[in-house]
């Protein structure tokens, strides 16, 4: 699994790519505390590059989105795997969270 | 003769992706089996095998999990065989996935979902060891 952050206008973009399981959940955990320690609090989590995602990095995804949302912020996701959505919905995590289609459609959804 | 298929890793979170590649390769050509079949297994098995890793093997010297995928014409079965403890799966926390954020409990998603991704789950403890059967029915008039 890999991770890369970028700053756009008031978000901080991490496209996560490879696959998020219980081995790869702790980078990806520490990728997104380490941005919101930072005062980037408004995250788009890009998993379009994501393969395969199970519970752990679901839990590390619900983490993340408590503490940016403690911090004043909130984490937003981009996805388009049939397969991450699946686990998202099941999750309810949709109804926690916002998921979107594109990474684009996620940035502009923080305004500028 | 049903084509059955094994393999076997120490139950370490490292051979998690050793299962995942190995069903991926199995069902490659198989008849029957679509990308969200195997995603469904892959996720099942996935789960099943880190609460092996987790609590099976809890203060134990990690063992075996041994994997065999028998293929049918209307189903594809996954049994997974480790040697740690035994766990009674109507005890067993599963999350509420209905439960606001602030409540949601971060555990007990594992067996929710390998409930949510199989058509059937059994459980077996045996002198041979603790085998977990999960069940994907090819063709939802079979048996679901």
């Amino acid at each position: 699994m890999k991770t890369e952050a970028t700053h756009e206008n008031n978000s901080t973009i991490i496209v996560v790519s490879g696959t998020v399981d219980a081995l790869t959940a702790p980078d990806l955990a520490k990728a997104l505390v380490n941005q919101i320690a930072e005062g980037h609090v408004n995250l788009v989590v890009d998993l379009i590059g994501v393969e395969f995602m199970s519970s752990a990095g679901l839990r590390t995804l619900l983490g993340a989105v408590k503490e940016s949302r403690s911090n004043g912020g909130d984490l937003r996701i981009a996805s388009t795997n049939p397969g991450i959505d699946k686990v998202l919905k099941m999750s309810g995590f949709h109804n926690i969270a916002k998921v979107f289609s594109s990474q684009a459609e996620a940035v502009s959804s923080f305004g500028s | 003769m049903t084509p059955t298929y094994r393999i076997t890793r120490a139950a370490y979170l490292e051979s998690l992706n050793d299962f995942r590649e190995f069903i991926k390769g199995h069902c490659a050509n198989a008849p029957g089996i679509n990308v969200e079949i195997l995603y469904d297994v892959q996720l099942a098995v996935d789960e099943a095998c880190m609460n092996i890793i987790s609590h099976g093997y809890r203060d134990l010297d990690p063992g075996s999990i041994i994997l065999d995928l028998e293929f049918d014409p209307d189903k594809l079965t996954v049994c997974l065989t480790d040697f740690g403890h035994s766990f009674e799966p109507s005890n067993a926390p599963i999350a509420d996935a209905d439960a606001p954020i602030d409540e949601l409990e971060l555990g007990g998603f594992g067996l929710f979902f390998i409930q949510q991704s199989m058509d059937k789950m059994d459980y077996r403890v045996t002198e041979d060891g603790n085998t977990m059967i999960l069940t994907k029915y090819l063709r939802k008039s079979v048996g679901g």
